[in-house]
């Protein structure tokens, strides 16, 4: 498949890089030659300098062969006018991003579909949205629900004192016979492992499990955690995502509490959010995220531009108490170092727009794909084809490739762990783990 | 760095060589020579060690730009030690610094040899000389890039280490798309070439041997007499007109393969046809005036000669040094220029003599407007300043290195214009040089000295001189970059 990406930022950079792994052709276009220079360096993708929007630049960079069109840079007018072009050139599939809905709201000239556009990604909105999934499922650092939300892929940070702590995989499958996990991932010190039956999980790692959905509230006991209720919520940053999740929370009823050091930005949100508290002040202020009763809140999110602001006041949130902290990180590289911290979970605008795409993008053969974040790794649910080479014949006995493990199987809707025992048949539904370069040898031997 | 990555790599590039000398083992097989086992005997060894590297390593990540540098540099050392062993095997050549220096000199597509008497020599051997040259001239690195799969991002790596020119430019997606099209594309014009000999009456084995030779820029002949030995003018124009398409860059041949021709909008392409024009027309005008002989065998030669030497070839049709001295000297500074840039043909690349001269002019209508903006530029379109500054470094270290190898020459006991002739014609790639290594002379009275300075000399010129002196370069092989207040503190 020919993909043609347009903005080489942080959201096209993660697109292509994905892509072009799991062995599509990839044709990054930016305006800046230093973008496009470090994701030509970095990438195995072709490289264009110029304007998406542009048509000979579009021209040059064959987009009339292209299969998919995706228009991430971070202005609007930019990639809709590129999504318009590609279009008219008669590329099937167009995906545009758009922060400002201003643009489609109601008795607008443009329409999505007069432009063209299959799927808008609004990057702070899916971001919010991911913050507040987060938040509702208590204890969970990622997220992911697959074939029709029968399947969970959960990822947790096992506390101190964690019944699964200091057990190996083998010896947790006969300790939780009768609940039917399966480890798809652990993480430890920024590196992650596709486990075997003798790897042996740590206080401190972050654990990937895959279930059923009817399971899903033992799981957090399990990391060591006690459950709770969410009630009130504060946010630090008054930023578009922090808005956005404002929204989410107020409709479940869930209080919210508002930071900026914005005075106008503040006078704005109050007149956005009705119902919301916002406050004068600082992320950081020790003292007044006291005085607002941080230590009782039971979701902290620290929502600003600058990470190091995110981290620290994540910290002193977890510090003083609050009982799950959620930090926004936009450079990949700290997201160790936040888990590290004691940060539960962390969110990226880009990261969370990218896997909006990417699950788009495999729409076609493939349900749903979850990228997740500071790991080397996703996950993707397949149909079973009916010429599927791994058809009737047992786990065992298949050459699976090293890196990657069949997380579920869901076979008319009822969910079963995968053993070495169990054979898949055509029409089932499986959720795989593995490692990008891993991947289409597994959607091979399935679908 | 690490070292893992880099044997694998060079295991990759071993294996691709024993299949060369397996076909040159064939060819001798054919002719019933007894060299037929000395190549076997060598590709089974390359293919051993080769295969051993390859399986007992692997590329935990993509390799990283340094990686990229050492592992092409270290490979071209390996694979230039390999390709030496079948002239002593053979017993062709007792000297081991004189096989090496014949083994390069293929590889990097010099065409300089130590043979006297090359039609004395058995086919193998001769099929060998012609396959080494071929497979230098597109890059035996990338060629492991092209066949195997998995070099995705570390592909591109070593494209920048070995394909010559100041700008890399891929042509699709995928490096490994770029590598498999540069090959079928310079697989293709050799096709071609072969034919056109065969129909003009050439026997086969040398049709094959000097289309190798041809599109590499090599200049490996067949025949003591080099392409004079062929008396017809259609075989001398025929390879004219591939040395010439050699020496262009080869995405525009592959941009005609998609049927787009873009030659005439190339600003380097331009510049080189009209420097060659020139040059022909000065030559023809200082050192055949009031010559007898036909006009148009004048013109062939001229023709011949100019094409030969500018694109790095170093076929010859006539002895160049009976020209004036003008001619000779003039043909001196065409070593100076070789092809384009994405070529196989050697020398500083027209297109950073042309950013040179241009920077030149400038900086002299800078001295009347102090206060103008003038960036470097290329037809219209300026460089990048990295570029242009790595453009100028490379220019300094090109003469830096030809007066280095000069004086080393000089110092083993050569005289000045044989001393300056070996140089530029070794780091140019070229072949032939001027003095006791003239078109009708060879290399093979050099002592071991003087090969290995002119071995060294060839391999900085076809690695476009930074791969190779990067490998000399501590910060190349150190984790860290030494911080510079410990430099400060040892004064």
């Amino acid at each position: 498949m020919r993909i043609l990406i347009v903005g080489a930022g942080q959201v096209g950079f993660h697109l292509a890089e994905r892509l072009s792994k799991q062995g599509q052709d990839v044709v990054v276009v930016d305006t800046s030659p230093e973008k496009t220079e470090l994701v030509g360096d970095r990438l195995d993708v072709l490289t264009l300098v110029g304007n998406g929007a542009a048509l000979p630049v579009l021209e040059e960079a064959g987009v009339r062969r292209a299969d998919l069109f995706l228009a991430v840079t971070n202005r609007d007018e930019v990639n809709i006018i590129g999504c318009l072009a590609a279009d008219r050139l008669g590329v099937p599939r167009k995906v545009a991003r758009i922060s400002n809905p201003e643009f489609f709201t109601e008795g607008s000239m443009l329409s999505r579909e007069q432009l063209g556009i299959d799927l808008m990604i609004n990057p702070e909105r899916e971001c919010a949205w991911e913050t507040f999934q987060l938040l509702a499922s208590e204890v969970a650092s990622e997220l992911f629900r697959f074939v029709g939300g029968t399947v969970f892929l959960m990822g947790l940070r096992v506390e101190d004192g964690a019944p699964v702590a200091g057990h190996n995989i083998a010896e947790l499958a006969e300790l939780l016979a009768e609940r039917q996990y399966t480890t798809v991932a652990i993480q430890r010190d920024g590196a992650t492992e596709v486990p075997r039956g003798d790897s042996r999980i740590e206080t401190g790692d972050q654990i990937f499990l895959v279930g059923p959905t009817s399971q899903m509230e033992h799981l957090p006991a399990l990391a060591g955690y006690a459950p709770y209720q969410l009630r009130r919520v504060i946010i630090a940053g008054g930023s578009a995502e922090a808005v956005h999740l404002a929204g989410f929370l107020e409709d479940k009823g869930v209080g919210c509490t508002i930071l900026d050091n914005d005075r106008e930005r503040c006078v704005a949100l109050s007149a956005a959010l009705p119902r919301a508290l916002i406050l004068h002040g600082d992320a950081t202020d020790a003292e007044l995220l006291d005085m607002e009763g941080v230590g009782g809140v039971d979701g902290f999110v620290a929502y600003t531009n600058r990470d190091e602001t995110n981290l620290l006041s994540c910290l002193l949130a977890s510090r003083t108490g609050a009982r799950k902290v959620v930090s926004l990180i936009h450079r990949r590289q700290y997201v160790p170092i936040a888990s590290r911290l004691g940060v539960d979970a962390t969110v990226s605008t880009r990261l969370s727009a990218a896997n909006s795409i990417l699950r788009y993008v495999h729409e076609a053969n493939v349900s749903s794909v979850a990228a997740l974040r500071g790991v080397n790794a996703e996950a993707v649910e397949i149909r079973v084809g009916p010429r599927a080479r791994a058809l009737g014949r047992p786990f065992r006995e298949l050459h699976f490739p090293a890196g990657g493990v069949v997380g579920a199987i869901v076979r008319d809707g009822a969910f079963i762990a995968p053993r070495g025992d169990d054979a898949v048949q055509s029409g089932d539904h499986v959720v795989l783990f593995a490692e990008p370069s891993v991947m289409p040898k597994l959607e091979k031997l399935f679908a | 760095m690490k070292p893992a990555h880099l044997i694998h790599v060079i295991g990759i590039t071993l294996l691709a060589l024993s299949a060369a000398l397996a076909a040159a083992g064939a060819v001798a097989l054919a002719h019933d020579e007894p060299e037929t086992v000395d190549f076997f005997a060598t590709a089974i060894i390359a293919f051993a060690i080769g295969l051993t590297s390859f399986r007992r390593t692997r590329l935990s990540r993509d390799l990283t730009i340094r990686e990229g540098y050492a592992v092409v540099g270290l490979a071209w050392l390996a694979v230039s030690v390999a390709g030496a062993l079948p002239y002593l095997f053979a017993g062709v050549t007792t000297s081991p610094a004189a096989a090496l220096f014949e083994s390069v000199s293929g590889f990097t597509t010099t065409g300089a040899t130590i043979f006297g008497d090359v039609e004395r020599l058995p086919a193998g051997i001769l099929f060998w000389r012609a396959i080494t040259q071929w497979l230098g001239g597109m890059g035996i690195v990338l060629l492991g890039v092209a066949i195997l799969p998995f070099l995705g991002v570390g592909g591109m790596q070593l494209f920048r280490a070995e394909a010559p020119g100041p700008t890399k430019e891929r042509l699709t997606p995928r490096i490994r798309q770029t590598a498999t099209s540069l090959w079928y594309v310079y697989a293709g014009l050799t096709a071609i070439q072969v034919l056109l000999y065969v129909v003009g009456g050439m026997p086969l084995f040398d049709a094959v041997t000097h289309a190798f030779t041809t599109l590499s820029t090599g200049g490996f002949s067949t025949r003591n007499a080099s392409l004079a030995a062929f008396d017809s003018p259609y075989i001398q124009y025929v390879t004219i007109a591939f040395m010439y398409l050699a020496a262009l860059n080869f995405t525009l041949h592959f941009r005609l393969t998609r049927l787009q021709f873009r030659y005439h909008r190339d600003a380097e392409w331009r510049f080189f046809t009209w420097a060659l024009a020139v040059a022909v027309l000065v030559i023809l005008a200082i050192t055949y005036a009031g010559r007898a002989g036909g006009a148009e065998e004048t013109f062939r030669e001229a023709l011949f000669q100019v094409v030969s030497i500018t694109t790095t070839t170093g076929f010859v049709n006539a002895d160049y040094e009976r020209w004036v001295p003008a001619g000779q000297l003039l043909l001196l500074f065409l070593m100076f220029m070789g092809g384009m840039a994405g070529s196989t043909a050697g020398g500083m690349k027209a297109m950073r003599l042309r950013l040179l001269l241009r920077h030149g002019l400038t900086e002299l209508k800078r001295s009347v407007h102090p206060r103008a903006v003038i960036p470097a530029r290329l037809g219209d379109a300026p460089v990048p300043e990295p570029t242009f500054l790595r453009v100028q470094a490379f220019g300094l270290f090109y003469l830096g290195l030809f007066a280095a190898g000069a004086f080393a020459l000089a110092l083993a006991g050569h005289d000045l214009v044989t001393a300056f002739g070996a140089s530029a014609a070794g780091i140019g790639n070229i072949g032939p040089g001027l003095g006791e290594v003239g078109p009708m002379d060879n290399y093979g009275w050099m002592g071991p000295g003087s090969h290995l300075i002119l071995a060294f000399l060839m391999l900085a010129g076809r690695l476009e001189l930074f791969t190779i002196l990067l490998l000399f370069h501590p910060d190349l092989w150190r984790r860290y970059a030494r911080p510079p207040i410990m430099r400060r503190a040892r004064l």
